[in-house]
C-alpha cells in the first residue's frame, strides 16, 4: 500500500465518523491525499469518465484504479497517433507530461467503481 | 420574515428537508463553518454543489433553483424529432440533496445585498453567504428581429434552446408539416450556448423528414454568420447524407483537393446552409404568412424555428452582473465577477476567454471554481486552471457523429484554447464517425452521471 493510499484511507476513516455511514460514498474517500495540480488537472476527465474516473456502465473508459503506466502509456500513445482515437489523440497532445504523469498518479488511487452484482 | 443567520438558516433547512440525512446527522453548525450559496441548479450550478462537497466536504452548499427538477438542454433537439421522450431529459436532484448532502431551496431569487452577502427570494427567506456562485443560464433577445417582438409572435414560433414544452411545440410543429414541405431553422449570432446544437438540429428535422418518406422536403439554414464550430465535418456529412452543396464562399476553408472530394449535387440538396456572405441574415419575419425575410430574399415556410441572440440569463442581468455585451465579465482563474467581489459567474453567463457556451464547458468551469474557492476558503493560493470542452453533434442520422474537443489554459488573463486539432479529420475513417456518434450517446449518460449521480 502506498502513501496516497494510506492517506485516502486516512480522510476515509475520519469522514465516516463525522457523518452517516450514508453519506461516505466511495467518491470522496480519495480527495484529500491528491496535490490541488492533480486534481485540477483530472477534473477535466469527468465529464465523460465519470466522477473521478468512476463512470457506470458506459462505453467510455472507467480511469479510477487504472495501473499508473497503463494511463501514461495510453494518453501517450494517442497523443502521438500511434493509437487510433476520435478525440483523444488532440486531447492528451494538449497535456503536458507532467500532467500526464499526475493525472495517472490521482486515478490509480482511485478506488475501481464496484458493479452492485460483483461486490 | 426576518433575517436569518447560518445557525437558524440550518433550522429552516433542517426541517424543510427532514429526509436529508447530511442535514438530520450533523448534530449542529459549527461557527466557522462555511456557506456557499448557489444560485441556478443546470449543469454549471448543479456540478458546482457537488464538487464543492466532494473536495470540500465541511463546506457547506445551499443551491436556490426554481424546479424541483431538471431539464437537460443538452442533446434535448432529439426530442423534437422523436429519439427521445421527456423522460429522458429529465433529472431529479436527489443524489445531489441525499448523496452529497447538497441543501436545495426551491425558491426564485429576487435580489443579492452584496455588502450584506445576502441572497432574498420570492418566498421572503434571506440566505447569507461567504461566497455567491451564480449559474443563470441564458436568456433571449428578440429586439433585432423585426416581427418577433410580440408575446404572441414568440409563442407560434419557439426557439426551444432551454429544453422545456417548447421542445414539444416543436416536435408538434414538424409532425403538422406537409409532404415535401420547408423548415426553416434560423441559428443565432456569436456567442451562444450550444455552437454547434443548431445545425444538429437542422439535421435531425431533415433525416425526419427523409424517414417519413418525402422525396422533396427542404431544411433551410438562414444565418448571420459565415461559419459554425464542426462546420467542416458537417458540411462534409450533409454532402454525403442530404446531396448538400457546399457554398462557394466557404470552400477557402478547406484546401482544394479537400473541395474536390465534394460531390456536386445536380438537383438541390434537401438541406441548404445560407450564410451570411450569401443573404443569410434574418431581418423580419411574418408569424401569420410563415415567411422569413433574409437578405438574400424571402423565404416561406411550413415550419419556423428561430433561435434569437442570446444574453446572460435574467437574473444575472438584474443583479448587474453583466456588462453591456449581455454577458458576465469574470477573472477567467477564479470565475469572480469583477464587478462585485466574493461572486463567481459561471457557465453560458460568464465571459471565459475563447472557452464556448456549452454543457461541458459550465461543468468544467464548475470544478475549477469548486478547487478555487475551496483554496481561498483556506486562505491558500488559487490553482494555476485547467479546462476543457467536449461538444458531440450528429449529423442528423444517428449514426453519424462529430465533436468539438479543446482543452484551455490561462494566458495573459485569458482563457486560450491549446493549438490542436479540434474536430474528426477531414475524411475520417468510418468508424471514427460512428464511434463518434456511439460517444455522443454514451456521453449523454456519463456527463448526466458527472453532474446529478
Amino acid at each position: 500500500m502506498n502513501k496516497t493510499i494510506t492517506g485516502a484511507l486516512a480522510v476515509a476513516l475520519g469522514f465516516v465518523v463525522m457523518v452517516p455511514a450514508a453519506i461516505a460514498n466511495p467518491e470522496q474517500t480519495a480527495n484529500g491525499a491528491q496535490s490541488p495540480a492533480a486534481v485540477m488537472a483530472a477534473q477535466t476527465c469527468g465529464g465523460c469518465h465519470g466522477t473521478m474516473g468512476q463512470v457506470k456502465d458506459n462505453a467510455f473508459m472507467p480511469l479510477a484504479g487504472m495501473p499508473t503506466s497503463q494511463f501514461v502509456l495510453a494518453m501517450k500513445s494517442f497523443a502521438n497517433g500511434s493509437r487510433p482515437s476520435t478525440l483523444m489523440g488532440p486531447l492528451a497532445a494538449s497535456f503536458s507530461d507532467a500532467e500526464i504523469q499526475a493525472m495517472a498518479e490521482y486515478f490509480a488511487a482511485i478506488p475501481k467503481f464496484q458493479h452492485e452484482a460483483n461486490k | 420574515m426576518s433575517t436569518m443567520n447560518r445557525r437558524n438558516f440550518l433550522k429552516f433547512t433542517t426541517a424543510a428537508a427532514a429526509a436529508t440525512p447530511f442535514l438530520a446527522g450533523k448534530s449542529a453548525f459549527a461557527a466557522d463553518e462555511k456557506h456557499i450559496v448557489v444560485i441556478g441548479g443546470g449543469v454549471g450550478g448543479a456540478t458546482f454543489a457537488k464538487y464543492m462537497r466532494l473536495y470540500a466536504p465541511e463546506v457547506k452548499v445551499t443551491v436556490i433553483e426554481r424546479k424541483k427538477e431538471y431539464q437537460r438542454p443538452y442533446g434535448s433537439s432529439e426530442i423534437i424529432v422523436g429519439n427521445v421522450d421527456m423522460n429522458d431529459i429529465t433529472i431529479s436532484y436527489d443524489a445531489l440533496q441525499k448523496k452529497h448532502g447538497v441543501n436545495f431551496v426551491f425558491d426564485t431569487v429576487t435580489g443579492v445585498d452584496f455588502d450584506k452577502r445576502e441572497v432574498s427570494t420570492e418566498n421572503g427567506t434571506k440566505i447569507t453567504y461567504d461566497r455567491l456562485v451564480v449559474a443563470p443560464g441564458i436568456s433571449f433577445d428578440y429586439s433585432g428581429i423585426a416581427g418577433m417582438d410580440t408575446e404572441a409572435a414568440q409563442q407560434a414560433i419557439v426557439h426551444g434552446w432551454d429544453a422545456g414544452d417548447q421542445l414539444l411545440t416543436l416536435q408538434k410543429q414538424l409532425e403538422a408539416v406537409p409532404v415535401d414541405g420547408t423548415v426553416v431553422v434560423v441559428p443565432p449570432p456569436n456567442p451562444y450556448r450550444c455552437p454547434p446544437g443548431p445545425y444538429e438540429r437542422a439535421g435531425l428535422i431533415t433525416q425526419w423528414l427523409i424517414n417519413r418518406g418525402d422525396k422533396n422536403a427542404k431544411v433551410i439554414i438562414l444565418d448571420p454568420k459565415n461559419g459554425f464550430t464542426t462546420d467542416v465535418t458537417m458540411l462534409q456529412a450533409w454532402n454525403r447524407l442530404y446531396g448538400f452543396n457546399l457554398p462557394k464562399a466557404f470552400e477557402k476553408n478547406y484546401k482544394p483537393e479537400q473541395v474536390a472530394t465534394f460531390t456536386k449535387h445536380e438537383t438541390p440538396g434537401k438541406i441548404q446552409w445560407v450564410m451570411a456572405e450569401e443573404g443569410g441574415r434574418v431581418v423580419k419575419v411574418d408569424v401569420a404568412a410563415k415567411t422569413v425575410e433574409a437578405e438574400a430574399g424571402v423565404f416561406k415556410a411550413d415550419m419556423i424555428n428561430i433561435i434569437p441572440p442570446l444574453k446572460a440569463g435574467k437574473i444575472a442581468l438584474d443583479l448587474g452582473l453583466a456588462d453591456k455585451s449581455g454577458w458576465c465579465p469574470v477573472d477567467q482563474k477564479t470565475f469572480e465577477s469583477t464587478l462585485h467581489p466574493l461572486v463567481h459567474v459561471i457557465g453560458d453567463a460568464c465571459i471565459a476567454g475563447e472557452m464556448p457556451k456549452s454543457g461541458y464547458s459550465a461543468n468544467s468551469q464548475a470544478k475549477v471554481v469548486a478547487l478555487q474557492i475551496k483554496a481561498l476558503l483556506a486562505g491558500q493560493p488559487t490553482i494555476e486552471p485547467v479546462l476543457q470542452n467536449t461538444c458531440y453533434a450528429l449529423a442528423g442520422q444517428s449514426d453519424y457523429g462529430m465533436f468539438v474537443a479543446d482543452v484551455f489554459r490561462l494566458k495573459d488573463g485569458k482563457l486560450k484554447r491549446a493549438d490542436q486539432p479540434r474536430y474528426l479529420p477531414f475524411n475520417a475513417s468510418t468508424a471514427q464517425y460512428r464511434l463518434s456518434a456511439v460517444y455522443l450517446h454514451a456521453w449523454m449518460d456519463s456527463f448526466t452521471q458527472d453532474i446529478f449521480s
